[in-house]
């Protein structure tokens, strides 16, 4: 479900369609998705429609990125102190 | 060899490698540029020989304090060259316990391996590595296609299980 989620929203039928699961059982199955909030679903007139909740990779992107300008800033950091003992050095 | 997890870092630095050397591996130094200011690191050991400790202790104004911080360990250390470490192994190559939460919740490793360009200066190469199994489900970017797919099917092996106990 969260595989067919990932590629667009779905309704509620279209996730069912390819699984041997009874509807009440996807039903019940989708809300364990939306309490653990990978999920969120919106009803219009009959119609469930589920999307996978954008946070979850937002949040994934963001861990990386922090990485990444954690690794870069402290580097800086090295460079600039390596730069300090350098002039340092050179003073004595 | 790198996937989507790693982080690569390539400078040149113009100072002569053994300056380089000195400040990335003396713990006296590696205090003084290590944490993002205002954080400090109060306590660092390194040992660079395989097997040897690498250890910070990081504090901050707002009372932010790893507390004596998971030792990690060094795995490669050849003088101006190369320095790796990892946080997945304690000293000695002993398998770690990671944090539950923070920056040493997760393992990583760092490769840093340094060349002499001969002219005082120094080119140099820093890959952090992530582990990508854990980790990837709270983390990755994947655009869920292959990967995705596999922490896509545990989230619903887990929902199943919810599931049938509820």
């Amino acid at each position: 479900m969260l595989a067919r989620l990932s590629r667009g929203p779905a309704t509620v039928s279209e996730l069912a369609e390819p699984l041997d699961m009874s509807l009440p059982g996807v039903m019940h199955h989708l809300k364990a998705l939306e309490d653990s909030g990978l999920i969120r679903s919106e009803k219009k007139g009959r119609v469930r429609t589920c999307r996978l909740n954008p946070g979850v990779l937002a949040s994934a992107e963001q861990w990386l990125v922090d990485r990444r300008s954690e690794w870069e800033v402290r580097h800086d950091r090295f460079e600039e102190y390596v730069m300090g003992l350098k002039a340092k050095g050179e003073d004595a | 060899m790198t996937d989507k997890f790693d982080l690569v870092l390539e400078r040149t630095i113009d100072a002569p490698v053994e300056l380089v050397w000195q400040a990335y591996t003396n713990p006296e130094h590696l205090k003084k540029w290590f944490a993002p200011r205002p954080y400090e690191i109060t306590e660092c050991e390194l040992d660079p020989r395989p097997g040897g400790i690498f250890r910070i202790r990081m504090q901050g104004p707002d009372g932010f304090d790893t507390g004596h911080g998971n030792a990690g360990c060094v795995l490669e250390a050849v003088e101006g060259k190369k320095l790796a470490w990892t946080s997945a192994l304690g000293p000695n190559y002993r398998p770690a316990e990671m944090a539950a939460e923070g920056c040493e919740s997760f393992p990583m490793t760092a490769i840093v391996t340094f060349e002499d360009l001969g002219n005082g200066k120094t080119a140099y190469t820093a890959v952090a590595l992530h582990a990508n199994e854990a980790d990837k489900a709270k983390h990755e970017q994947m655009g869920f296609q292959e990967g995705w797919g596999t922490v896509a099917g545990q989230l619903e092996e887990y929902a199943a299980s919810l599931r049938a106990n509820a």
